[in-house]
């Protein structure tokens, strides 16, 4: 067992010494939420590259990152009469952008100008094109900017509820 | 203005936003380097604002660096001037030609000019220790300029670039085109060059004396100067188009240029056009780096030019807009005369840009020769930045538009941070890397800016007296190919430079946030002449 564990440790990236060209720093986890039987062992991510722009790093008049996203899934069994439409949003769901039904082999290219936002994965009736999903969520991913959250009430600034900030 | 003494300079916090509280165990920290500032004195002159040079092949400049008294945003400071003028004199020269520049350095402190993007002769590129010693005060150097590529370049101290270009010794040079269509004809050109500088109340925020500050991040201003002042602004008929030659002169800052939503035409950077022209909304800008743009101006009114940015609150874990004016265009009714509309209404492509990078296309493809990843190494950093930093890294964004920890930031100084070029294959750093190659090579370059170092940043990378492709940004081939000489690597990516190795002698590539570069981030590489057949 203990040889076991230590093999695994060996195989995670150090903070310290990183894989050389590590690309996925940026990339997005779909996971799936189990709720449809054909898609339990579903997995799948989000690959962000910037959409090409004579300035290399493409942002938008506003500031926004302009990314294209590649969504590439696996295992996702087939559900007759439907399909798995990729959906964007922003983390409040204020704003919803439908990317896509995903091709047979779970792929969707699309691109996006948010600089947080989700990844949904849903299930649909084929051939439908909804405004917003109205069938179940299958996978979900958060774009690794969702990872800052507030220090409000946290860490070294514990002493300030997070309420005052407006965060519940 | 009453004269000051070294004695009379002490550190104060730089201002930060009130909602921002302060990092317990932060309160009384301050750099640990002693704070210093250009002394006032009566007897200093008011800088004037910077005058146009044309100078004819053969022509000789008389450049002098001196301190100079400015007003900023109300604040009566003391800066540094070429000749007296903010910014230094505009040189205008013709492709082909070489001038010669008799610079004397009137500061109390050891300088060197660095003529950013040329290729020009090794012995003048301003590097103190590799190609000149430095100059000290009093003393005088001459530089001998030649100018082969169309473009715009500028030029800058290479000693403490965060404390003297910081203090305004910058300028530009433009290197006009030897034939008549190399743009397209539009009603007025402007030179606009891009910076900001940190002050309170008191005037300017002190800098390190012996290291800099804000070593992690880059000293960023709350002021914004364009071409050295805070509220710049020209005149358009209705209907001009215009040509924007922007320099990014800031220590650390990138900006997003708009133009009040008008489109902009990208027509060339640092030193060629691009191969094909393209539309773009706004203009992402790094430090060092030029951009040559149109714009055409179809109503009358007041259209204000914006850095506009998405910023960073670490505190909130939200990104959140800000806008800062970087210039006013003032469109008078009068109709554009002559009408230059049809020319910007159209895209060129530039077949001579095409054949010029025809032989190189065959590099395009192969596997790099040399390859780098950005890094840095922190040390006696106060506990507290230690801490909150590692919460911090769990995102850091691909280009930090904003100082997002002011106050750590200032706190961290080039004794505590180490920035790092590794070379993947020795593990050599920085000026330990010393790479050599012949005239004639064509070398390419993967360069990978590591987003999980302890706290990863955009390195703006300029390659002296050379001029390179960006070839691909993460896997993806780059459709806008230009010449350049500096170019942003964004946090978590990898890109690929080809360099042309065209110019003799010993050189040097670094990180352009100036206080990156005083914190390690370069490394020498030697270009030999080529071989003589006997």
């Amino acid at each position: 067992m203990i040889s076991v564990v230590y093999l695994i440790l060996l195989a995670l990236p150090s903070p310290t010494q990183p894989s050389e060209c590590t690309d996925d720093y940026y990339a997005i986890d779909l996971i799936p939420t189990r709720r449809v039987p054909a898609a339990r062992q579903a997995e799948g991510s989000v690959r962000l590259t910037f959409v090409p722009s004579p300035f290399g790093v493409a942002v938008d008049p506003n500031g926004s990152y302009r990314y294209n996203l590649d969504v590439q899934v696996n295992r996702l069994g087939p559900v007759p009469g439907h399909e798995y439409t990729v959906w964007l949003s922003t983390p409040n769901l204020k704003e919803v952008v439908r990317l896509g039904p995903l091709s047979r082999e779970g792929h969707i290219a699309g691109s996006v100008s948010w600089n947080k936002f989700l990844v949904i994965i849903t299930l649909e009736p084929e051939g439908s094109a909804p405004v917003r999903w109205t069938g179940p969520v299958v996978m979900r991913g958060l774009s690794r900017s969702g990872l800052m959250h507030t220090m409000a009430g946290h860490g070294p600034f514990e002493q300030e509820p997070c309420t005052v900030y407006g965060y519940y | 203005m009453p004269a000051s003494s070294p004695d009379s300079i002490v550190w104060r916090m730089p201002p930060m936003d009130m909602s921002m509280p302060m990092l317990p165990g932060l309160e009384n920290a301050l750099p640990p380097t002693p704070p210093d500032l250009p002394l006032q004195d009566p007897g200093l002159l008011s800088a004037i604002p910077g005058e146009v040079l044309t100078l004819a092949n053969g022509d000789s400049l008389y450049l002098t660096a001196t301190p100079v008294r400015r007003q900023i945003a109300g604040q009566d400071v003391v800066m540094f001037g070429y000749n007296g003028q903010y910014p230094g004199p505009l040189l205008k020269v013709s492709k082909g030609s070489t001038i010669t520049v008799v610079f004397q350095n009137a500061l109390t402190e050891p300088t060197t000019v660095h003529w950013h993007g040329l290729r020009l002769d090794n012995r003048f590129d301003g590097i103190p220790g590799m190609t000149q010693p430095p100059v000290e005060a009093g003393d005088d150097f001459v530089y001998e300029l030649r100018f082969p590529d169309t473009g715009l370049y500028w030029y800058h101290p290479h000693i403490r670039e965060d404390v003297q270009q910081d203090l305004g010794l910058y300028g530009n040079m433009l290197v006009l085109p030897e034939i008549p269509d190399y743009y397209v004809p539009v009603n007025r050109d402007e030179v606009l060059l891009l910076d900001d500088i940190l002050l309170d109340e008191n005037g300017l925020i002190p800098y390190g004396k012996e290291v800099p500050t804000h070593a992690l991040m880059g000293r960023f201003g709350n002021v914004m100067l364009t071409n050295g002042v805070t509220d710049y602004r020209f005149e358009v008929d209705r209907g001009d188009v215009v040509r924007f030659h922007l320099t990014n002169v800031a220590n650390a800052r990138a900006f997003n240029v708009n133009f009040g939503g008008l489109p902009i035409k990208v027509v060339a950077s640092d030193l060629s056009r691009f191969e094909q022209e393209a539309w773009v909304n706004s203009i992402a800008i790094s430090p060092a780096e030029r951009y040559v743009v149109e714009v055409l101006f179809p109503e009358s009114g007041t259209v204000a030019i914006t850095n506009t940015i998405q910023a960073i609150d670490h505190f909130r874990g939200e990104f959140y807009t800000h806008i800062d004016t970087l210039a006013l265009a003032m469109v008078g009714e009068t109709p554009a005369s002559p009408d230059h509309s049809p020319f910007f209404a159209k895209l060129r492509a530039n077949p001579a840009v095409s054949a010029d990078l025809a032989s190189f296309r065959d590099h395009f493809d192969r596997p790099p020769d040399k390859s780098l990843t950005l890094s840095l190494r922190v040390r006696n950093l106060p506990i507290p930045i230690m801490l909150s930093m590692e919460i911090d890294t769990l995102y850091v964004p691909p280009v930090e538009w904003n100082d997002a920890m002011p106050m750590m930031n200032w706190l961290s100084t080039g004794a505590q941070v180490e920035w790092v070029l590794r070379e993947t294959d020795t593990g050599l750093e920085n000026m330990d890397i010393r790479w050599d190659f012949q005239v004639g090579d064509v070398v390419k370059v993967r360069i990978f800016n590591d987003p999980r170092s302890f706290h990863p940043m955009q390195h703006p990378i300029h390659f002296h007296g050379q001029r390179f492709l960006v070839l691909e940004t993460d896997g993806n081939r780059n459709q806008h190919l230009v010449w350049k000489d500096t170019a942003t690597v964004p946090v978590g990516s990898t890109m690929d430079f080809l360099v042309d190795m065209s110019n003799p002698g010993d050189w040097m590539a670094h990180c352009h946030i100036a206080e990156h570069l005083q914190s390690g981030m370069m490394l020498g590489f030697s270009v030999k002449p080529p071989p003589i057949n006997r």
